[in-house]
């Protein structure tokens, strides 16, 4: 845990959410039943199967209220506003409240509850939300379920759990996924839901002093590519095969490392962008049979019903191999004489390309200083027009003529921001992150830089 | 009491008052502040207290279950299951005949030998707040979508519903009848016309409004929902676009209004422990004011008019005798 320098007599509220069977009800017995010397208050759904007694367990039905303007930013969850209002007028107080959600919830209202009723934002502040997922049968339900979508889409940290039922190339594809559709959350693998609770709790992904600590991933550059895979390689002749995808052509390339931390693949990114740009401009592709070079990109041709490309390997070491769409989609492996060769770390990126995604991450980044009118008058467009769309954002900005940075936070339209600490001598940076469906990052962008001052 | 004070109420000769602990126990004390009896009340919480106009007490909480006390023994006279977890409200019907509890999404009511009489399930969302017209055995609810209104002596179940998109949080009848006064989640507060089920809307409230209380002479509604007391003038043609009057002083949010039942003085509290007294007819100033260490929650006048029963958040309750006769 981390220690904060002034003491918040606010209660911090963990939100679970979760399909049926992505392992809630585990997660919540083995915090309440961890030692971990914590009174916590469990508020469970209708359904809930939790039956320990040493907590506080209470059953809630989800009564979502909407309300008479028919704004979705005010619909809250009146039964938790009547029990937690209940709960924290006792003097024995909890030292944290966990709520489980139904696995067809919208997370939406269970939040904004917090932002929304006086009572409860004067007594209690929102935590994380914590989002599991059945690694097995979620991508059954990414493409239909909006419930998923939203899921995935608010949350702080996301459990892949039940990983020990899936394939690890399977898990990787499902992580950029969900890496490409919730780029700030934090997303741990796990079996049978265990984790250390000090990555489910108390992670403040709420708090306005997290906001400045956007993980710079946030922000990356777009790579024309989704997939890395570092492997080690002996001298002596590999083929890279790829049956017949869904596209007929694919760009790759197999550039040697200097080493094989998985931090060396980072210091590749440009490397790679550069060959994968050169090769796109040169034109010229490579049919089944022909030779994938090492140390360039080639943009493969992958019109036959499978497709071998020779890889001669002349220096044993570390060589990165990046594919412009995920292996799995193709099944593509690269195999060397003594079978096929598996990837020591692997890493998806942000497409950037037009992905089918529907909920996708946003991040806008700037240098220069922002006029605060028009950034405010852009932002209010914003949030007029997409708010039902638009899950979480966080920022830091750097407003022209202001010495100090500004965090803010929020969901849908309700927003929660302050100025913070002095720029100083740190490079002044206005970074933003959108969380939402249906959100065009162009016109974002755009938006965004006209705000510059 | 060892814990936050959820509920006070006096006995209708002024002798007693009862105590409601948010742990869950009862006290009840003489008029001069003396504690008589403590009652176990219900486990894990009482959430609220009734007396019926010939002295019965009756209580409801987290345990589920309705009680009606026998102060002598200590004991409940009877237990009835009100159909769901939490007890939200009780209330005895004016004439003392029929006990209502709401619990869940139900309103149970009950003759005073603890039969069933009725039970009304049609409410889309637990029921936050009851209470019966005045001189009628016509019990009002509150709930998400509006007010709900049901004829204990019906024969059908067949109910009226004020419909209004929204989370109605707490009602109170005017004292003659004619307007039902409700505190919603959305910052606002409504006007119910009875007669003819017309609504006027109050806006501009900086919270939702739980605290609502009438004048004797059913003519000014005071209402928290922010710092400042707004009282509506329901005289004449009614609050419809009129300007409210507007009492400061509170620094922090209204936790409590309340008139006497006969005088014109109203008390007010706040959520970091002020108490206030005024005569808004004469004055914008109060007329008393008392801080305690933690925020109050609950007040009661008694009956005659003589006490003001404050309860606070550290489970402190004191009697302060009124300052003045408010005729």
């Amino acid at each position: 845990m981390s220690v904060t320098p002034t003491v918040d007599p606010r209660v911090p509220i963990t939100v679970l959410t979760g399909f049926l069977g992505s392992g809630k009800t585990t997660l919540l017995n083995r915090i309440l039943t961890e030692q971990h010397g914590k009174r916590i208050a469990v508020i469970e759904n209708e359904f809930g199967e939790v039956g320990i007694d040493q907590d506080l367990v209470i059953q809630a039905d989800e009564e979502i209220f909407e309300m008479n303007n028919g704004c979705i930013c005010c619909t809250v969850r009146g039964d938790l506003i009547r029990i937690l209002g209940n709960l924290m007028k006792r003097k024995d107080r909890f030292d944290a409240i966990l709520i489980e959600t139904t696995g067809m919830a919208d997370p939406g209202p269970v939040v904004q509850t917090f932002f929304v009723d006086d009572e409860m934002v004067r007594n209690l502040k929102l935590d994380a939300i914590v989002t599991l997922v059945d690694a097995r049968h979620v991508v059954a339900h990414l493409d239909d379920s909006d419930e998923v979508k939203e899921q995935i889409a608010f949350a702080d940290v996301i459990l892949l759990n039940k990983i020990d039922l899936v394939h690890s190339a399977d898990l990787d594809a499902l992580e950029a996924r969900l890496r490409g559709m919730n780029a700030t959350a934090r997303i741990y693998r796990t079996e049978n839901a265990s984790i250390d609770l000090n990555r489910v709790l108390g992670i403040e992904g709420f708090s306005l002093d997290r906001a400045l600590e956007l993980d710079p991933r946030f922000l990356e550059p777009e790579y024309p590519f989704e997939w890395s895979g570092v492997y080690r390689l002996e001298p002596g002749s590999y083929t890279f095969v790829v049956p017949a995808g869904p596209d007929p052509a694919m760009q790759v390339a197999l550039l040697p490392l200097p080493g094989e931390a998985s931090g060396a693949v980072e210091d590749a990114l440009m490397g790679a962008v550069l060959a994968f740009s050169a090769a796109k401009a040169s034109g010229d592709d490579v049919r089944s049979g022909g030779t994938l070079p090492v140390g360039a990109a080639a943009n493969l041709n992958l019109t036959a019903d499978e497709n071998r490309f020779a890889v001669e390997i002349t220096e044993p070491g570390a060589y990165a191999l990046f594919t412009e769409h995920l292996p799995e989609e193709f099944g593509a492996a690269l195999r060397g004489p003594t079978g096929t060769v598996e990837p020591a770390h692997v890493r998806g990126y942000k497409p950037d390309h037009e992905h089918d995604e529907e909920v996708t991450s946003v991040g806008l980044t700037s240098e220069g200083a922002l006029n605060l009118k028009r950034f405010n008058a852009w932002l209010r467009e914003v949030l007029m027009t997409q708010g039902p769309d638009i899950f979480r954002m966080k920022g830091v900005l750097n407003f022209d003529g202001e010495d100090q940075r500004y965090v803010f936070q929020g969901v849908h339209m309700l927003l929660d921001g302050r100025p913070d600490r002095p720029w100083g001598s740190d490079p002044r940076e206005s970074k933003l992150i959108f969380i939402g469906r249906n959100l065009n990052r162009e016109a974002l962008n755009r938006g965004f830089t006209s705000c510059l001052a | 009491m060892d814990d936050h004070v959820q509920a006070l109420a006096w006995a209708s000769d002024s002798a007693l008052l009862a105590a409601a602990a948010i742990n869950g126990s009862i006290a009840l004390f003489d008029g001069d502040g003396e504690r008589r009896l403590v009652l176990s009340g219900h486990a894990f919480g009482t959430t609220s207290i009734d007396w019926s106009a010939d002295g019965r007490l009756a209580s409801g909480g987290q345990d589920g279950h309705v009680c009606v006390w026998n102060a002598a023994a200590g004991a409940p006279a009877l237990r009835l299951p009100a159909g769901a977890a939490w007890v939200e409200q009780v209330a005895w019907s004016p004439d003392g005949t029929l006990l209502a509890a709401a619990a869940g999404k139900r309103v149970r009511v009950w003759d005073r030998d603890g039969r069933l009489v009725r039970e009304f399930g049609d409410h889309p969302s637990t029921v936050s707040d009851i209470a019966w017209k005045p001189g009628s055995h016509t019990v009002t609810a509150a709930a998400y979508g509006g007010v709900f209104l049901w004829d204990a002596d019906a024969e059908t179940n067949a109910g009226r519903h004020l419909d209004w998109q929204g989370s109605t949080l707490v009602l109170a009848w005017s004292p003659d009848g004619r307007y039902i006064a409700t505190g919603d989640q959305d910052a606002t507060v409504h006007f119910w016309i009875a007669k003819t089920e017309t609504d006027l809307q109050m806006w501009g409230y900086a919270t939702k409004v739980r605290e609502l209380s009438w004048d004797a002479a059913s003519r000014y509604l005071a209402t928290g929902g922010s710092e400042t007391i707004v009282i509506w003038d329901c005289s004449g043609r009614g609050p419809e676009g009129t300007k409210p009057k507007m009492l400061d002083g509170h620094e922090d949010y209204l936790s409590a209004v309340a008139w006497q039942k006969r005088g014109n003085v109203l008390a007010s509290a706040d959520a970091a422990g002020g108490v206030m007294l005024w005569r808004p007819d004469r004055a914008r100033i109060p007329l008393a004011v008392a801080i305690y260490d933690s925020g109050v929650s609950c007040l009661a006048w008694s009956p005659n008019d003589r006490s003001l029963a404050v309860g606070c958040g550290n489970g402190l309750i004191e009697v302060l005798a009124s300052p003045v006769s408010g005729r």
